[in-house]
């Protein structure tokens, strides 16, 4: 059993794996070190293929948690929420994370999403500017292997690229073509392609090419969609350990408060302790503070890295409404990739002084699965009962606005009375997603939507309730970075501002969230944290 | 550049080896024949370093490492003469005298002519960007280190004939004889090897096992060889790698594909399906037009643990790992990208190898089509799922059952043959035997090298 490492890695997932390559290639020893079970692409597959049509819309289905290791999961309790609305992110803990089920999509942040508090005053700075981050976007790019448009015209952020995306778009659908037109036409609004780590149209990274499955949630059957779980081989082939089914439940200081050991629960409840020079925690923004909570000793007894008493606050997610409206021509939506492209213009503007910004989504989940019911509950059979179901697969549309959300300290995730299998105890959070984002439903988003709606002839239009959001699964904000040491948690690497070898890159790390899915940005800072984690080690 | 001028290079040649300058036209004029030759698929190990040698040749006496054939002086073959490299490539002998081993096919480059020699030799003086770093080297056990056992294996298989043209065939059949049989060297695989890893010529292109690849019959047999597609089926295939409902090259083939074919004029690939078409028919069992769309998706949906471990799961196995690609029901996709599995040879029972080799190994190749790239599911690291040994029979049985014509069945122990590179029941009988002949060839060889000092 390995009981010591040069850099300890917490988490398999994009995160834990990009920083872990980058350490390898260095020329570092790397234990990684996952809470959850290691299983095959094809199993997911079969798992999935085996639900009941009415559970294939939950992304975590086709991932039964292990005991060890709970995650969000249909009838089994393991985060709990508090306050006004419901926080119910998905998140997964396999080998590989959260990844496994993710849609791919990857978008940038604007220059301006990076300084809320100096352009609009809300919300909090970054600890630097789009300028420093650009590089480590392209690496992620690369490293990913994102396709994106070459034509600046359909580009987002809207800017000069620094280097081009190393594939080129996937074509947009039949129906996502006509949207985007009318967009265009109707409204002046640009529906662009969304840039997505999916190989388009050729090979790359040693993985296929997408062959339109429409199936990247909850699984790329195919491996097309870049997962962590599909790097995982080639970091033990450059000689990284891998443990799963291993659960770090303590963080250990010593001398100058650095971090000298990690202690894990093996399947078996029975403990091990691991000693390290470098330690990096990357478990997603729920699990990491949890763990630093969990982690409090003498010298830390608000629990590590929290001399701020930030750990856990500024939770932050996309909070989204969706709607779903029927049009007279049809559209025929479900070719490709389940996201394929969005209004993201929407997402900038002076008006974040007062409220927040919104991105529209047009999913491109063929619409079959989740209009069979309605058509059913119609009461037509036989010949009728198909044409129905055929009529509103082809004419129902589902966009879904995403909005950004403000860190605030009150959003905080703490340490429940309630234990999970192995005695551990289970995250609670407090979830108000704010008057900020709800001024933005009701005045801002909600009249767009009716825009949209109209504009693609939609007979059956429904305003969102402006207090009902669900949870995205873009978990963001627990281990806040600054340059401030007393109102943040990690600086600009990543790296604790109370623990010199502590580093908690990922979404937790995030500053504001903007509206696009947050996976880039976290990889991009997990380069940026791996730079400083092997320029740390060289020296030493 | 007329002959004349072009003998007149080719005298130069002989004394001043790398130190003159060739006509851009006849360097260009080498590297056609380069690309018809393949030498960058075994010449060349990293990607970025083509003709640097340092690539791996698996063969029934062990690893033999490809050189550097760069004009580097100090590691490649910039010192050669003309004639040096002549008598290097056509009868497999170096500048300094050792035997090259017969994975390079000088047997077939032999066929050669002097012209596209002396191209060939301006293209790698001149085309090709020298490499100063050693490759790998061979070293076989005994008794195949001995280099010179392989004078009496030349003696008693080497062919050292020019190709002539048949006057009583089309010229666009000879050039597509000198292409298949020269430097196209075909039959290096397609021909089946006798006890003295020889090509067997009464069995020409009939079909050979090549590591874990079967290499088929191109014999123009409608049944077991390729003589019911036409001609432009052929050049399509050379072209693309793949033949529309019939069959796609993987492996070698599809290096072949990649680097050579595919770079060929349509005019070259022609005169090669001309040729071809025209190869003595030698029978065997059928390879194509069997089996059918369907599936069992039914019998096991909703119904039992969708545990894979599970012994008898071929169905379940196919559904998780190829249907995603290659359909539910196993037609592949309307523009065959993805090929169906039904009335193709890798699921004939003949070429079941090559099924569990695709499986094992996967598919990768490059032509203006675009980059065709079906992943492993062997233990490589990229592979998209580590299928054991097993498993890949359960899926073989079940598409050779449900897609094919049912006529051969994979044990485990056969996926694993294939897997370490190769049947190797065959593999261990050929090095016993060549063991054994290799004492009586090594006879041979000192007789005949000391009759020739004598006379010298």
């Amino acid at each position: 059993m390995t009981s010591s490492s040069q850099v300890i890695v917490v988490g398999t997932g994009v995160v834990g794996s990009v920083i872990a390559e980058h350490c390898l290639d260095a020329g570092l020893e790397v234990l990684m070190i996952e809470a959850g079970p290691r299983v095959s692409r094809a199993q997911i597959v079969e798992n999935y293929r085996n639900l009941p049509l009415g559970a294939k819309p939950d992304a975590t289905a086709s991932y039964p948690p292990a005991d060890w290791a709970p995650h969000p999961f249909h009838g089994l309790e393991h985060l709990e929420s508090t306050g006004p609305n419901k926080y119910d992110p998905t998140y997964i803990r396999y080998a590989g994370g959260s990844t496994w089920h993710w849609a791919g999509t990857s978008w940038r942040l604007t220059p301006e999403d990076m300084q809320l508090r100096s352009r609009y005053g809300v919300g909090r700075d970054w600890a630097f500017d789009y300028e420093t981050i650009d590089p480590y976007y392209n690496m992620t790019e690369r490293k990913l292997g994102i396709c994106g448009p070459a034509d600046p015209a359909d580009q987002w952020p809207v800017r000069t690229r620094s280097m081009p995306y190393p594939m080129p778009h996937l074509p947009l659908s039949q129906g996502e073509r006509k949207f985007t037109e009318v967009m265009r036409d109707k409204l002046g609004l640009r529906n662009v392609p969304v840039a997505q780590a999916r190989n388009s149209g050729m090979p790359y990274d040693d993985r296929p090419a997408c062959c339109a499955n429409n199936n990247c949630v909850p699984v790329c059957p195919v491996g097309a969609k870049y997962d962590a779980a599909t790097s995982l081989n080639r970091l033990e082939a450059k000689g990284a350990t891998i443990l799963e089914n291993s659960v770090v439940y303590r963080v250990e200081t010593g001398e100058g408060n650095r971090i000298v050991a990690v202690h894990y629960y093996d399947r078996d409840k029975t403990s091990h302790r691991v000693t390290g020079e470098h330690f990096v925690i990357a478990c997603n923004g729920v699990e990491t503070p949890r763990l630093m909570l969990m982690s409090a000793d003498d010298r830390n007894p608000n629990g590590l890295a929290n001399s701020s008493d930030q750990v856990g606050r500024n939770m932050m997610d996309h909070p989204q409404q969706g709607y779903t409206f029927t049009t007279v021509e049809p559209y025929w939506l479900g070719a490709g990739p389940v996201v394929n492209s969005g209004i993201m213009e929407t997402s900038q503007g002076d008006f974040r002084a007062d409220h927040a910004a919104v991105y529209f989504r047009l999913n491109n989940f063929a619409r079959n699965r989740d209009i069979a019911k309605r058509a059913m509950s119609s009461g037509k059979v036989g010949r009728a009962l198909d044409e129905e179901i055929r009529r509103l697969t082809a004419t129902s549309l589902n966009v879904v606005a995403a909005f950004e959300m403000l860190p605030d300290p009150n959003n905080r995730l703490t340490l429940s009375a309630q234990k999970d299998w192995l005695g551990l105890p289970r995250p609670s959070v407090y979830w108000d997603v704010g008057d900020y984002v709800r001024r933005s439903s009701a005045e801002y988003s909600n009249p767009l939507a009716q825009r949209i709606a109209e504009a693609v002839g939609a007979t059956d239009f429904k305003p969102a309730s402006p207090e009902k959001f669900s949870t995205s699964k873009h978990i963001m904000g627990g281990t806040i970075m600054g340059n401030d040491p007393a109102t943040s948690v990690v600086d600009r690497h990543s790296r604790t501002h109370d623990h010199a070898n502590l580093y908690l890159p990922g979404g937790g790390a995030m500053a504001s969230t903007a509206c696009g899915n947050s996976t880039i940005t976290m990889t991009a800072m997990a380069f940026m944290a791996a730079e400083a984690l092997v320029s740390e080690a060289k020296g030493a | 550049m007329t002959m004349k001028t072009a003998l007149a290079f080719f005298a130069l040649s002989a004394s001043m080896a790398a130190a003159q300058t060739f006509p851009d036209d006849l360097v260009e004029r080498g590297r056609y024949v380069a690309t018809a030759s393949d030498c960058v698929a075994c010449h060349t190990g990293p990607e970025d370093k083509p003709f640097g040698g340092n690539h791996r040749i698996a063969s029934p006496v062990g690893d033999i490492w490809a050189g550097n054939i760069t004009p580097s002086t100090t590691h490649g073959i910039g010192n050669y003469t003309e004639q040096q490299f002549a008598d290097a490539v056509r009868r497999g002998i170096r500048a300094d005298g050792a035997n090259l081993y017969p994975a390079m096919p000088y047997t077939a480059f032999a066929k050669i002519t002097d012209e596209d020699i002396h191209a060939l030799y301006a293209y790698f003086m001149q085309g090709v960007a020298p490499i100063d770093e050693p490759s790998q080297q061979t070293t076989l056990e005994f008794p195949f280190n001995l280099r010179f056992s392989m004078i009496g294996w030349n003696l008693m298989f080497r062919d050292t004939a020019v190709h002539r043209d048949d006057p009583a065939k089309s010229a666009e059949w000879n050039r597509g004889a000198y292409l298949a049989e020269g430097p196209g060297h075909c039959s290096t695989c397609h021909t089946p090897r006798g006890m003295l890893m020889q090509e067997d010529g009464s069995l020409h292109l009939a079909g050979a096992q090549v590591g874990p690849w079967f290499a088929p019959n191109i014999t123009s047999d409608k049944d077991a060889g390729i003589g019911s597609w036409q001609k432009d089926e052929i050049v399509a295939y050379l072209a693309t790698g793949r033949a529309e409902g019939k069959s796609q090259a993987g492996g070698s083939m599809a290096e072949a594909v990649s680097h050579s074919f595919s770079k060929l004029t349509k005019d070259d690939l022609g005169a090669i399906a001309t040729y071809i078409m025209d190869v003595p028919a030698i029978g065997g069992p059928a390879r194509f037009g069997q089996g059918e769309a369907g599936n069992l998706t039914a019998s096991f949906r909703g119904i039992e643990s969708p545990d894979l471990s599970d012994p008898g799961k071929g169905a379940q196995i196919y559904s998780a790992n190829c249907a995603s690609c290659h359909g539910y029901d196993g037609q592949g996709t309307q523009d065959q990208y993805y090929p169906s599995l039904f009335h193709n040879s890798d699921t004939s029972g003949a070429g079941v190898n090559n099924f569990v080799a695709a499986v094992l190994n996967g598919v990768d190749r490059k032509t203006e089509e675009g980059h065709v790239f079906m992943p492993p599911f062997g233990t490589q690291p990229n592979a998209f799922n580590s299928l054991d040994d097993g498993q890949i029979a359960l899926l073989a049985n079940y598409a050779v059952a449900q897609f094919g014509d049912g006529q051969m069945t994979v044990a485990a122990e056969d996926v694993a043959m294939i897997r370490a590179g190769g049947p190797t029941s065959n593999m261990v009988r050929n090095v016993r035997i060549l063991m054994a002949a290799a004492g009586v060839l090594v006879l041979i060889g000192t007789v005949v090298f000391l009759r020739r000092r004598k006379t010298a």
